[in-house]
């Protein structure tokens, strides 16, 4: 019994009680069906459409922001208002403002996504989100009266809350699609990217995750990944990449020009076949160029590195250590210049910056003997400009007091590279030059353990003779 | 104003109204005071007004010389460079006449099909032309005579044209929305060299001269080579004006080496002029020259003084500069067997190599012959047959050597080329005239992002449609690459803080840095 008096009481506050709200009612369901049915009335078929529909769609990114603006003063008119109650009144005239932009935008939103053709998981979900939260704000619409009124006080505040929930997530998919997925935590600080686990997985990643997968992320997964399978193929897994489609196997390992996902991506943009569809752009030359050489490779889902592919690292520039302060030696450091002829000049006019180690003008005249005289100075040189001097192998033994060094000169002297393990020491040291130097491969091979040296210069020395013209390439390795 | 001692027309004449001389011989004397008299005097001392006025307050005052003192190193009391820079030395590789970016780098594949078509009025909008087309009476669409193809990893489009440049497209920033405002040789030269369309300012080289100082001392700052010309192109003049220090001291400006010859004029001592007596007598005019600076403070008294100084060491530096039988069998291999004939572009490509190597801050290679208004497909091919080898080999020699990381490359005209045709177009040829609105040129080596292409132009090659770079962002974004804010590189002159940019605000283009 105290059930359905219970019940019969709930549905007396429930149910509308006067004809013009159960027509206010009808219709509000009526139309939050046609808002959900969207999708299929309008299918986005990913292909464009008529030229007025993307001229009068591409106003959605300007007027999404006015529902966004009401919807966030929303909250506070209504917070405001329990002290002045003027303010909630206009809050009546905001939120039935709110709802129309919503509408207009919803409706300039499928105008663009249908007009420009555009598709993909992340497109779909924003579309959800639009229809989800112009649906929430008519449903504020109709249950604030009651909330006004104080029959059902919670309803309203828990829709206004997930609809305020829903913009925030609705309006970071929109971002996605305009800035990229990356856009707000590009730029966050280290610190708090490691808090918030946005760090990079790791740096040392595949070849397949760092330069095969992002490829097929960006051109491929819109039409072949969980939001859609095309051809019964997903490419957003290594797996389901290997295991193709309902039409077979798209890599052949090994054998690039039998692995059809190569084909369809070098056929020409017109053909029918021709991959990716519907006049999205195609690869970029290089691109294809990573895709072949990794599938000729073994499209190993391990190896870091491919054969024949040497790639132009992004690698973090080494930031700057800071030297400690020398300006007492700032005397030293000028009467340097008079009695050596080799000169300390500052990097720049912070004086953390270090200081440069010229020696041009002494040249010749300047060797092991000379440099000693620098030792004084050593934690404080960035960059050591020796060559063409007469220094040699014994130069190596005050060399590696320079903790700070960074760029080292050593091309065309009289070094032959015995003793150069003792530079180990050197962790910011990122550039060596040996060219002209009689050095050979084995004497530079304790410098890979020097995980900061990303560039050795080699030219023309027993250890790399000069190469023919068209192939010449520094050694720049890649990878610690 | 004190007597320089070297003048002697301004004595005192002596004034005969104050001797003590007979009042008869006094009015014989006045009587005697002429026309000729008066307009003498009269002009000695509009003279003096004139030189005073054109020193203006340097002279009197001394102080705007940036070192203050005679020997102080340029960069460290300016407190330059502002801060870390990539690129140590520079390279500008400089193209004068206006390269073609229509037949070189600026493909455009469906302007094949508008062949003889005029270009729309509404690309050309409302724009003047020179006089040397502004008479056309139709503006028909010439595509370029030569095939493009992609090259490297990037797939970047090159012309036929330039096979060696092709081969390093991955290793260069190509900006084709570099833009200027002068559409005729010498106003664009200068504006893209001085940063301003008049003579009289400060070129690159001698800003950069001045803001970071000397590597080698005993080589000169800022160096200029000029390749030899060739009288079958059309050769727009070059003159010292684009490496004048302008209102900076003269130890700024570039330092020629003749194409010919003595790289350096009268260098080599005289017979029987051995160093020491050269060294004496160095030392005698200095001694004068410093009595002089003590004297009147004109700073320009220094300059001589450090250039008589420089001279006195480029005669052991430059010697040993200009010989290059030490090169290995690769560099010619390298730069192709054309290299071994002084003045050739490929000849100063290796010397601009061999420069870097010995610390000189700015080298500027010209090259003319770029101004084709008839006959392009006649010319064109001579001249990047020139250039094309000497540009790859120079920068693949700084990169192997491992000069490329510190040292920034430079390749640009001071404009592009029309997309129609100058004169008459048939199948085998057409004409060029000038195009200030959109040209391409490309960076490389320290600072700079490589392997990419910035920068985009309309159908026609006409108007730049995304990312434009203005010679003043263009001569900012140099400066960056070697440490300099272009904003605070500034020099007091005619009461402006004057800088190389210019009064019109100029931005760094980010998008070409590492």
């Amino acid at each position: 019994m105290k059930i359905r008096e219970s019940l019969a009481l709930f549905a007396d506050s429930w149910l509308p009680r006067s004809r013009t709200t159960r027509v206010q009612w009808v219709s509000a369901l009526a139309l939050s069906v046609a808002f959900v049915l969207l999708p299929w009335i309008v299918r986005l078929d990913g292909k464009p459409h008529a030229d007025w529909e993307q001229f009068l769609g591409r106003f959605h990114p300007l007027a999404v922001h006015l529902p966004i603006g009401l919807l966030v003063l929303l909250p506070l008119l209504e917070i405001a208002g329990a002290h002045r109650p003027a303010l909630r009144e206009a809050a009546v005239f905001v939120l039935g403002l709110a709802f129309l932009s919503c509408a207009g935008s919803l409706a300039l939103g499928f105008l663009l996504a249908f007009g420009g053709g555009s598709v993909g998981t992340v497109v779909t979900r924003h579309m959800a989100g639009g229809i989800a939260l112009t649906i929430g704000v008519l449903l504020c619409v109709l249950t604030r009266p009651w909330w006004v009124s104080g029959s059902v006080d919670r309803i309203y505040p828990v829709l206004l809350a997930s609809v305020l929930l829903v913009l925030v997530w609705t309006a970071d998919q929109g971002g996605t699609l305009t800035h990229g997925s990356n856009y707000l935590t590009q730029y966050m600080p280290a610190g708090f990217k490691r808090w918030s686990g946005l760090a990079e997985a790791s740096a040392a990643g595949s070849f397949y995750e760092k330069h095969i997968n992002p490829i097929l992320d960006a051109d491929c997964t819109g039409c072949h990944g969980a939001g859609q399978a095309k051809g019964g193929l997903r490419m957003d897994s290594y797996e389901s990449l290997m295991k193709g489609g309902k039409d077979g196997a798209v890599i052949v390992a090994g054998s690039p020009e039998k692995s059809p996902l190569l084909t369809r991506v070098t056929l020409p943009p017109g053909h029918k076949q021709f991959m990716p569809a519907e006049g999205k752009p195609p690869l970029r030359a290089e691109e294809i160029a990573w895709i072949k050489a990794w599938i000729q490779d073994g499209a190993s889902p391990t190896a870091t590195t491919v054969a024949g592919i040497t790639l132009r690292e992004e690698r973090a520039e080494l930031p700057f250590q800071p030297v400690g302060d020398y300006s007492a030696l700032m005397p030293e450091i000028r009467q340097m210049d008079q009695t050596q002829g080799a000169k300390l000049k500052l990097l720049s006019s912070k004086p953390e910056d270090g200081l440069i180690l010229f020696t041009v003008d002494a040249a010749g005249s300047f060797g092991d003997e000379q440099l000693r005289q620098f030792q004084k100075f050593a934690p404080y040189i960035v960059e050591a400009e020796l060559g063409r001097t007469a220094v040699t192998n014994a130069s190596f033994d005050t060399l590696k007091q320079f903790t700070h060094l960074r760029a080292l000169h050593l091309e065309e002297t009289r070094v032959t590279g015995d003793g150069l393990a003792k530079l180990a020491p050197l962790t910011q040291l990122t550039y060596l030059n040996l060219s002209g130097t009689q050095v050979t491969a084995a004497a530079v091979a304790p410098l890979s353990a020097m995980k900061n040296l990303r560039h050795v210069y080699l030219y023309n020395t027993p250890a790399q003779p000069a190469p023919g013209i068209g192939q010449a390439q520094p050694i720049a390795r890649s990878q610690p | 104003m004190k007597q320089h001692p070297l003048c002697t027309d301004t004595e005192h004449a002596p004034n005969v109204m104050e001797m003590n001389v007979p009042a008869g011989l006094k009015r014989e004397w006045a009587e005697l005071q002429t026309r000729r008299h008066f307009l003498g005097r009269s002009g000695k001392v509009l003279g003096w007004a004139a030189m005073a006025s054109l020193l203006g307050g340097r002279a009197l005052k001394g102080d705007s010389h940036a070192n203050g003192q005679y020997g102080a190193p340029a960069g460290e009391s300016l407190k330059l460079p502002h801060f870390a820079p990539k690129a140590k030395r520079a390279i500008y590789l400089f193209m004068s006449g206006g390269p073609s970016q229509v037949d070189l780098w600026d493909y455009k594949p469906h302007l094949t099909d508008l062949y003889d078509k005029d270009i729309p009025d509404s690309v050309r909008g409302a724009q003047q032309l020179t006089g040397m087309t502004a008479g056309q009476a139709r503006f028909p669409v010439a595509p370029s005579h030569w095939a493009f193809k992609r090259y490297g990893e990037t797939g970047t489009w090159a012309s036929d044209l330039l096979p060696y440049t092709a081969r390093m497209v991955d290793d260069l920033a190509i900006i084709k929305s570099t833009n200027t405002e002068a559409i005729n040789h010498e106003p664009a030269i200068m504006l893209m060299n001085t940063g301003n369309m008049n003579a009289g300012k400060p070129c690159l080289g001698s800003w950069l001269a001045y803001g970071l100082g000397s590597m080698n001392d005993n080589l000169p700052t800022f160096m200029v080579l000029q390749s030899k010309l060739n009288t079958k192109e059309n050769n727009q003049p070059v003159s010292s004006r684009l490496w004048s220090s302008g209102f900076l001291s003269s130890e700024y400006a570039g330092v020629g080496l003749r194409s010919a010859g003595d790289p350096v004029l009268y260098l080599t001592d005289p017979d029987g002029v051995d160093r020491r007596v050269r060294r004496n007598m160095l030392d005698a005019v200095n001694e004068i020259n410093r009595q002089t600076y003590e004297e009147l403070g004109d700073p320009e008294t220094n300059a001589r003084i450090s250039q008589y100084e420089m001279a006195y060491r480029m005669q052991t530096s430059v010697p040993e500069l200009a010989d290059f039988s030490k090169e290995p069998k690769s560099t010619w291999d390298l730069y192709g067997p054309e290299a071994k004939d002084p003045g050739t572009f490929a000849y100063n490509c290796l010397m601009a190599r061999r420069l870097a190597e010995r610390g000189v801050r700015f080298t500027q290679v010209y090259k003319r012959g770029w101004d084709m208004h008839d006959n392009v497909t006649g010319i064109l091919p001579i001249i990047t047959g020139e250039t094309d080898r000497g540009c790859y080999a120079l920068v693949t020699d700084l990169k192997q050597r491992g000069l490329l990381d510190d040292t920034l490359v430079v390749w640009a005209g001071e404009f592009g080329r029309t997309v129609y045709s100058q004169g008459g177009l048939s199948h085998d040829n057409y004409g060029r005239d000038h195009h200030p609105r959109c040209y391409t040129t490309w960076m490389t080596g320290g600072g700079v992002r490589t392997g990419i292409t910035y920068g985009e132009t309309d159908d026609y090659s006409y108007n730049v449609v995304k990312d434009p770079v203005t010679v003043r962002d263009f001569n900012a974004t140099i400066l960056h690459c070697l440490g300099i804010d272009h904003n605070k590189l500034t020099y007091k002159f005619q009461g402006l803080d004057q800088k190389l940019t210019g009064p019109v605000p100029a931005s760094v283009v980010q998008g070409l840095l590492a």
